[in-house]
């Protein structure tokens, strides 16, 4: 046809399969782009929306890659005259990308010092071997680290404690399925719940900071972990109670696989003084970000970290750049870029106005209605995108919400941790997916009532706690 | 002559493998066996490669790596690769990364000389596609699936011959059901069947189906050319005229006692891809093992 061989044509077929979300997203894209402006809404503000929109559907569905999707953002706000060439490479980057990039190489290089054989034997001296106990354990020491360090670095480094214990109790995979499901889920979920503890817990943190720090209101380390550590604290026995009753362990007790366990962790390497150089270096970096955050940033300080495990030869290079997905953060480059020109071009605001205006009524009387909405949405955004990408997208918008833009925000960045329903949702989740010992439909079997949980309790708190601080 | 082997799980690939080797044996085929595991979030990629780098510090395998040793195993059984090999146990620690979600343990054969081990991530059509056009296959070799779009996706965009092992059954005697007709796949389709009934040590029925009462020469010809050749490699054949539609015709013959061995569809890819084929449709009815030679 055309003078088309059959292997060009088959070719051709099969890119437009691949390709088929891309397609569909540009044709809504034209749609959108032919329909008249809201009223109120400059054309550049509905451009912008017309970015966000398309961009949330490839990023959903990912016909073409992450750092495409980035470039896709890139140059669509260049060419829809959003702002000038210079402008927009300006709002790709910022403090919160450099934490993005500094804590995805921090992971590296903590992760490569191998401490997860003491945190093992720090877990099963403090719990016994109770499973209801150790469940509790890997929760709390999960949330815990992932408060500091990041979820994706304490989730790597639990996984194969809790995949030891579990083979070390029995090598025949169905006859520990529970017990699986209990541990896998109390390092993610544990991780997902802490990492809302500290500003450093996540890079959606930093990017609420960001957004809080451009409309003039300022949060330092210490009054976010003041605000919000609590509600940690709070929620660690509540996933560790919801799991146990969801997925009831074949064991009650671990004997054998505690002892076993010990035994493997006795015979690995002694503690060196280079490892304890390295948590020493970790150690600085988090006095940095609780006492110096506000003036330097914590993007800075992150890679201040990464500097000295560099010099100090801790890692090398060639394995940052090969761990880093610098795509990720390509793409976060590119979200924190629309969320900035969404609230430039005043679409941001038009888009608050609308919801204020649609359920402002009812907002007046009961104003916890206002974290209600913004919570679940958040929460539905944040498992179907990521967390990072909703707070950028969503923040500047729900920000505009009520009158007290600090509370929203805080929410919206809570919110954004609520990613318990898919195995996609959050990195931490993914990777004990990744151990092929807990299947994609135990994450909603047990998500749903971890999710109802967290909206619930998150709208208590914000609405009782914070008081106190109004 | 290069072969291509997609296994999934040691619970559901067993026949796939029986049949893959045995197939592989009989045209002494560089064999090349695939996992494709589940895609990875693009967000998470690389966090997750670090949680496998430590799992493996703590000796737990990555995914997949179970299965390649399943099919290590099953090789070393039957002594298609060599015994110093055997003896030195599976060689996950040369399990390379080629990149692009692609690692590779290369074996010794006995009876061909390379068969490889491969783990890939992935969308299983997209992988296996990219793996067949970048190292040249001439047949790949899969497990049925329900999916009805599988199906389609198999014959419309893997540039190879597709042997789907489908309800295979070990116990079952087999026989092979040739479709042959006036086409340009079928003299090609014609060897590949010779070479199964070999490597099965099996008789072959020569199957002609006319939609129309009589037989074109085109036809009679292709069925005297295919029988010659049967006659010629020592294998007992026998020859079928039938009236009707291809595929219900093929569906009744076949039943579950055949494998049956057929030539693409010569339609061009739009019109498969909007249309279907006769090779499809008779996929998607048949129970059985089905080659579709291109």
């Amino acid at each position: 046809m055309l003078g088309f061989s059959h292997r060009s044509l088959a070719n051709f077929l099969f890119w437009v399969t691949q390709k088929k979300w891309f397609l569909i997203t540009m044709m809504v894209g034209i749609i959108l782009m032919l329909l008249p402006i809201p009223g109120g809404l400059t054309l550049e503000g509905y451009r912008i929306i017309i970015i966000v929109i398309t961009a949330l559907m490839l990023i959903v569905t990912e016909p073409i890659s992450l750092p495409a999707i980035a470039i896709y953002i890139l140059v669509m706000e260049v060419y829809f005259g959003i702002g000038s060439a210079n402008d927009i490479a300006k709002s790709f980057m910022n403090d919160a990308v450099f934490f993005i990039m500094g804590s995805l190489m921090l992971a590296v290089a903590i992760i490569k010092q191998g401490w997860d054989t003491r945190i093992a034997l720090g877990i099963i001296k403090i719990t016994g071997n109770k499973t209801a106990n150790i469940a509790f354990g890997f929760t709390a020491i999960s949330a815990i680290l992932s408060s500091f360090i990041g979820e994706h670095t304490v989730a790597a480094i639990m996984l194969p404690i809790g995949m030891t214990l579990i083979h070390f109790t029995s090598e025949n995979d169905k006859k520990v399925q529970n017990l699986s499901a209990v541990l896998l889920f109390s390092i993610a979920y544990g991780c997902l719940v802490g990492s809302i503890g500290t500003p450093s817990g996540g890079g959606r943190n930093v990017i609420m900071i960001d957004y809080l720090r451009s409309s003039n209101l300022s949060i330092s380390y210490i009054d976010w972990m003041i605000r919000i550590y609590p509600l940690v604290l709070i929620q660690i026995p509540i996933v560790s109670w919801v799991l146990i009753k969801s997925f009831p362990p074949e064991y009650s007790q671990l004997d054998s696989g505690v002892r076993k366990l010990v035994i493997q962790v006795a015979k690995s390497a002694e503690l060196t003084g280079r490892n304890t150089v390295a948590a020493f270096i970790f150690l600085l970096v988090f006095l940095g970000w609780i006492f110096f955050s506000e003036t330097i940033g914590l993007g800075t300080i992150a890679l201040t970290g990464v500097l000295m495990y560099l010099v100090g030869g801790f890692v090398k290079w060639e394995d940052l750049n090969k761990n880093t997905h610098w795509g990720v953060i390509l793409l976060f480059g590119s979200t924190i870029s629309l969320g900035a020109n969404i609230k430039a071009t005043g679409a941001a605001e038009w888009l608050a106005g609308s919801v204020v205006s649609f359920v402002g009524p009812i907002l007046n009387a009961l104003p916890f209605l206002g974290d209600l909405m913004v919570t679940i949405m958040t929460t539905v955004m944040a498992n179907v995108l990521s967390s990072s990408a909703t707070v950028a997208v969503l923040g500047p918008i729900t920000m505009n919400i009520g009158s007290d833009p600090l509370h929203m925000g805080l929410v919206t960045a809570i919110a954004s941790a609520f990613g318990y329903f898919t195995a996609v949702a959050a990195p931490a989740c993914t990777i004990v997916y990744s151990s092929g010992m807990v299947k994609a439909k135990d994450f909603l079997k047990v998500g749903w009532k971890m999710g109802l949980l967290s909206i619930l309790l998150l709208v208590i708190y914000a609405n009782t706690y914070w008081l106190f601080f109004s | 002559m290069k072969i291509l082997i997609a296994v999934g799980s040691k619970e559901y690939s067993g026949p796939t493998l029986r049949v893959g080797m045995k197939v592989s044996h009989a045209f002494k085929a560089s064999t090349t066996i695939v996992d494709v595991g589940e895609k990875v979030s693009s967000f998470n990629t690389k966090v997750v490669g670090l949680a496998q780098d430590r799992m493996e510090s703590w000796n737990f395998n990555r995914p997949g790596v179970e299965v390649l040793e399943w099919a290590f195993e099953f090789l070393a059984e039957k002594k298609f690769i060599e015994p110093k090999a055997i003896e030195a146990g599976f060689p996950k620690n040369t399990l390379v990364d080629t990149g692009g979600n692609r690692s590779e343990v290369y074996l010794k054969g006995t009876v061909f000389d390379e068969v490889s081990l491969i783990l890939r991530n992935g969308e299983i059509i997209s992988e296996l596609r990219d793996e067949v056009q970048s190292h040249q296959y001439d047949v790949t070799i899969i497990g049925g699936s329900k999916k009805r779009r599988m199906a389609h996706d198999l014959i419309q965009y893997i540039d190879s011959s597709i042997f789907i092992v489908n309800n295979y059954n070990p116990d079952q005697s087999y026989k092979i059901l040739l479709a042959v007709d006036d086409s340009m796949a079928t003299s090609k389709a014609v060897q590949y069947g010779a070479r199964v009934a070999q490597a099965f040590d099996i008789d072959v029925d020569i199957l002609t189906i006319s939609k129309i009462e009589s037989f074109g020469e085109g036809y009679k010809n292709a069925a005297n050319r295919a029988a010659k050749f049967l006659r010629r490699c020592g294998i007992q054949h026998q020859n079928i005229y039938k009236v009707g539609n291809p595929s219900d015709v093929i569906k009744e013959i076949a039943g579950d006692n055949h494998i049956i061995v057929m030539g693409t569809s010569t339609r061009s890819p739009l019109k498969k891809f909007f249309k279907g084929s006769k090779p499809l449709k008779v996929m998607e009815n048949c129970q059985c093992p089905i080659l579709i030679v291109k």
